[in-house]
């Protein structure tokens, strides 16, 4: 049980597993004995969940970007996070804001993704930051396509329009899923959404 | 109180350690105690994080867990040094459950044992540079960045995620390793270029 190195140090992965328990309780209890004696995994797993620990701070500021889904956005709400969200129907607009309180800006876009293997969504107009996402993760179910935007980078937009296309990509080629189009207008105090 | 400076029991194993606080009854040897709960405290601390899911309840763990072993230490009752794993991991398991149960106990430790052996903040450990990992987790796939955020943002298993995404659970699995490993490539080497 000394501190530096590891006869047999515990694979990233592994310590992951063990972190989300999703290993059985025998695996799960050699784990948890070795990390008590060893200075080297333990401080492996701490990085581990330092990272985790980061991230789930970004996602709480809104500064990531990333397709999410229903039920994540529900956890989000529960969680206490001021969510802005704008469902746009399939092929429509909206008109949308920031505002200074909100946490999170949420879009939801309905789509028919039935028989859709792979989807891309692609921004088109004066988000810089944004252009082909690829292969975007998606329940064909759920007829709908949820993400959340770096809302700093919203904030900072001019009043402009935005649009936003989903394609389905096959092998034989792509077709247009949805066109979804965004007035976007800076917040002003007292002003509607 | 012992005159030994800390630096002294840096280059010692644990066992080594145990062995001086043994040496020392009463509380004689405060280097050697203040080694030993600075190499056990973050280890008994993740432990915490992992089983009890709650900061405070963690940072209960290791002043409890801590306050008996180096009791048992002082007391010389740790007949075999070696076995100070085995008796802390035993411990762990033992505080938890009575941690799920009742705090009456914290309580009652900390009134006998508060000011009487070294704490420091466990919990303390070195922050990721949160815009570098933004920038880094913009560099990811969608798909690597959805898993890795709904992953880590509650903890969430690979089970869930993938009902949640419509993937495998394998398939969750290998978009997470390769996430996490590019995220932490990209973290430590300096965040993207």
């Amino acid at each position: 049980m000394s501190q530096p190195g590891c006869a047999s140090p515990i694979p990233a992965a592994t310590l992951l597993e063990y972190w989300l328990g999703e290993l059985d309780e025998a695996q799960e209890g050699r784990l948890d004995e070795h990390l008590l004696g060893c200075g080297h995994c333990s401080a492996n797993l701490q990085s581990l969940v330092d990272v985790a620990g980061e991230v789930r701070a970004a996602v709480s500021a809104g500064a990531v970007h990333a397709v999410l889904t229903d039920a994540f956005v529900k956890r989000l709400a529960a969680q206490g996070l001021r969510l802005r969200e704008y469902r746009v129907p399939h092929n429509g607009s909206v008109y949308c804001t920031v505002a200074p309180e909100d946490d999170l800006l949420i879009t939801r876009l309905d789509a028919p993704l039935t028989g859709v293997e792979r989807l891309d969504l692609e921004h088109l107009g004066e988000d810089p930051g944004l252009e082909r996402l690829r292969d975007v993760p998606f329940d064909a179910a759920a007829g709908e396509v949820v993400y959340t935007s770096r809302i700093e980078r919203v904030r900072a937009l001019p009043a402009t329009t935005l649009r936003v296309r989903l394609l389905a990509v096959a092998p034989s080629g792509e077709r247009l899923v949805g066109e979804y189009t965004f007035h976007h207008t800076p917040h002003r105090p007292g002003g509607s959404r | 109180m012992g005159v030994n400076d800390a630096s002294d029991h840096a280059g010692l194993d644990d066992a080594a350690l145990v062995r001086r606080i043994a040496a020392a009854p009463g509380g004689g040897d405060v280097a050697a105690e203040t080694e030993l709960y600075h190499r056990l405290a973050p280890r008994v601390r993740l432990y915490g994080l992992k089983h009890l899911r709650d900061g405070q309840a963690a940072s209960d763990l290791v002043q409890q867990v801590l306050m008996l072993t180096l009791e048992r230490l002082r007391a010389g009752k740790l007949r075999d040094a070696e076995r100070l794993v085995s008796f802390v991991f035993g411990t762990c398991r033992m505080m938890v459950l009575d941690l799920r149960r009742t705090g009456a106990r914290r309580e009652r430790l900390l009134d006998r044992y508060a000011g009487d052996v070294p704490m420091a903040d466990p919990a303390a450990s070195p922050r990721l540079d949160r815009a570098r990992l933004i920038g880094c987790l913009e560099r990811l796939s969608e798909r690597e960045r959805s898993v890795l955020v709904m992953t880590f943002y509650d903890d969430q298993p690979a089970r869930d995620v993938a009902v949640a995404l419509g993937l495998s659970e394998g398939n969750v699995r290998v978009i997470r390793h390769r996430g996490l490993e590019r995220l932490r490539d990209c973290v430590m080497g300096g965040g993207p270029s």
